[in-house]
C-alpha cells in the first residue's frame, strides 16, 4: 500500500515532466524559424519526453518485463534521436535550405568553401562580422582554418 | 477423470486469476485516479501535439521540415502508447512502442539520404 502511494507519485511527477517535454517539443516544430531550430526542439521531444513517460510506466507497473522494455526503448530513442537529427541537418545543408535570415554564421559553409578553394562567401552577419572584417586579410592565423586543415 | 478435468479447470482459473492479479499489480494506491486523470490530459496534449505536427508537415517550406514533424510525430506516438501502457498496466503495448519509435528513426535516416542526394541528382 504505502509502497504503491510513493510509486505512484514518482510515476505523477515523471509523467508530467514527460507530457510536458513533448508538448513543448510539439509547440517548437511549429514555433522556431528554421529546420536547423526545428531539429533542436524534435530532440527535446524525443530524449526527455520518452524518457519521463517510461519512467512513469516502470515506477507504475514496475514490473520486469515493462521495466527492460522501457529502459530498451529509451536506450534506442537517447541513441537514434541525434543520428537521425544530425543526418537530417547535414542533408538539408546539402540541398541547400535557405537558413534563417537572422542567423549569425554558418561554419559548415565557411568550411566547404574553404577547402573547396574559395573565400568563404557568406560573410558572418549580426554578433560576428566585426571580427570576420578585422581578420579579413588572407592567410590570417585563424583556429577554423587550422581545424579544418587538419581534418 | 472428472476429477481431473475439474482439477486442471481449477488450475487454468486459478494461474489465469494470479496472472490478472499480477498485471493488476499491487494494491491500488489511493493516488490511482489522480495518475488516470493526469494520463488522460496527457493523451490529450499529445494528441494537440500530433496536430502541431501534421500541421508543420503540411506547411513545411522546405523537405526537412516535413521529415523533421514526421520524426516528432513517431516521438508522440511512442509517448501515447507508453501512456496506454501505463493506463491499462499492462506488458504487450511497450513493444509497439519500440517499433514506432524504429520505424521512425529508418524513415528519417531513408529520407535524410534522399534529401541529401537530391541536388546531385537533378543537376550533376
Amino acid at each position: 500500500m504505502i509502497w504503491a502511494t510513493i510509486g505512484d507519485i514518482f510515476s505523477i511527477f515523471f509523467a508530467l515532466a514527460g507530457m510536458f517535454f513533448m508538448f513543448v517539443g510539439a509547440i517548437g516544430v511549429v514555433r522556431l524559424p528554421d529546420a536547423y531550430n526545428r531539429l533542436h526542439a524534435t530532440s527535446k521531444c524525443s530524449t526527455l519526453g520518452i524518457m519521463g513517460l517510461a519512467l512513469a510506466a516502470v515506477f507504475h507497473v514496475g514490473t520486469l518485463a515493462v521495466t527492460t522494455k522501457a529502459i530498451m526503448t529509451v536506450v534506442f530513442a537517447f541513441v537514434a534521436s541525434p543520428v537521425g537529427s544530425h543526418m537530417l541537418a547535414k542533408a538539408a545543408h546539402i540541398d541547400g535550405m535557405k537558413p534563417w535570415d537572422r542567423q549569425l554564421s554558418d561554419e559548415l559553409q565557411q568550411d566547404k568553401d574553404r577547402q573547396s578553394g574559395k573565400s568563404p562567401s557568406n560573410a558572418p552577419r549580426g554578433l560576428n562580422a566585426p571580427t570576420q572584417a578585422k581578420g579579413a586579410k588572407p592567410a590570417g592565423p585563424d583556429p577554423t582554418a587550422r581545424m579544418s586543415a587538419a581534418v | 477423470m472428472n476429477a481431473l478435468c475439474s482439477t486442471i479447470l481449477m488450475l487454468a482459473q486459478e494461474t489465469a486469476g494470479h496472472g490478472a492479479a499480477a498485471a493488476d499489480g499491487h494494491v491500488a494506491s489511493p493516488l490511482q485516479p489522480v495518475l488516470f486523470f493526469i494520463l488522460e490530459l496527457g493523451a490529450i496534449l499529445a494528441i494537440v501535439g500530433m496536430m502541431l505536427c501534421l500541421y508543420r508537415m503540411v506547411k513545411g517550406p522546405h523537405l526537412a521540415d516535413r521529415v523533421l514533424s514526421g520524426d516528432t510525430l513517431a516521438y508522440q506516438v511512442v509517448g501515447l502508447v507508453i501512456l496506454l501502457t501505463v493506463r491499462m498496466e499492462s506488458t504487450t503495448y511497450l513493444d509497439g512502442a519500440l517499433v514506432v519509435a524504429i520505424i521512425g528513426f529508418a524513415s528519417t535516416l531513408a529520407f535524410a539520404q534522399y534529401i541529401g542526394n537530391l541536388k546531385r541528382q537533378t543537376n550533376p
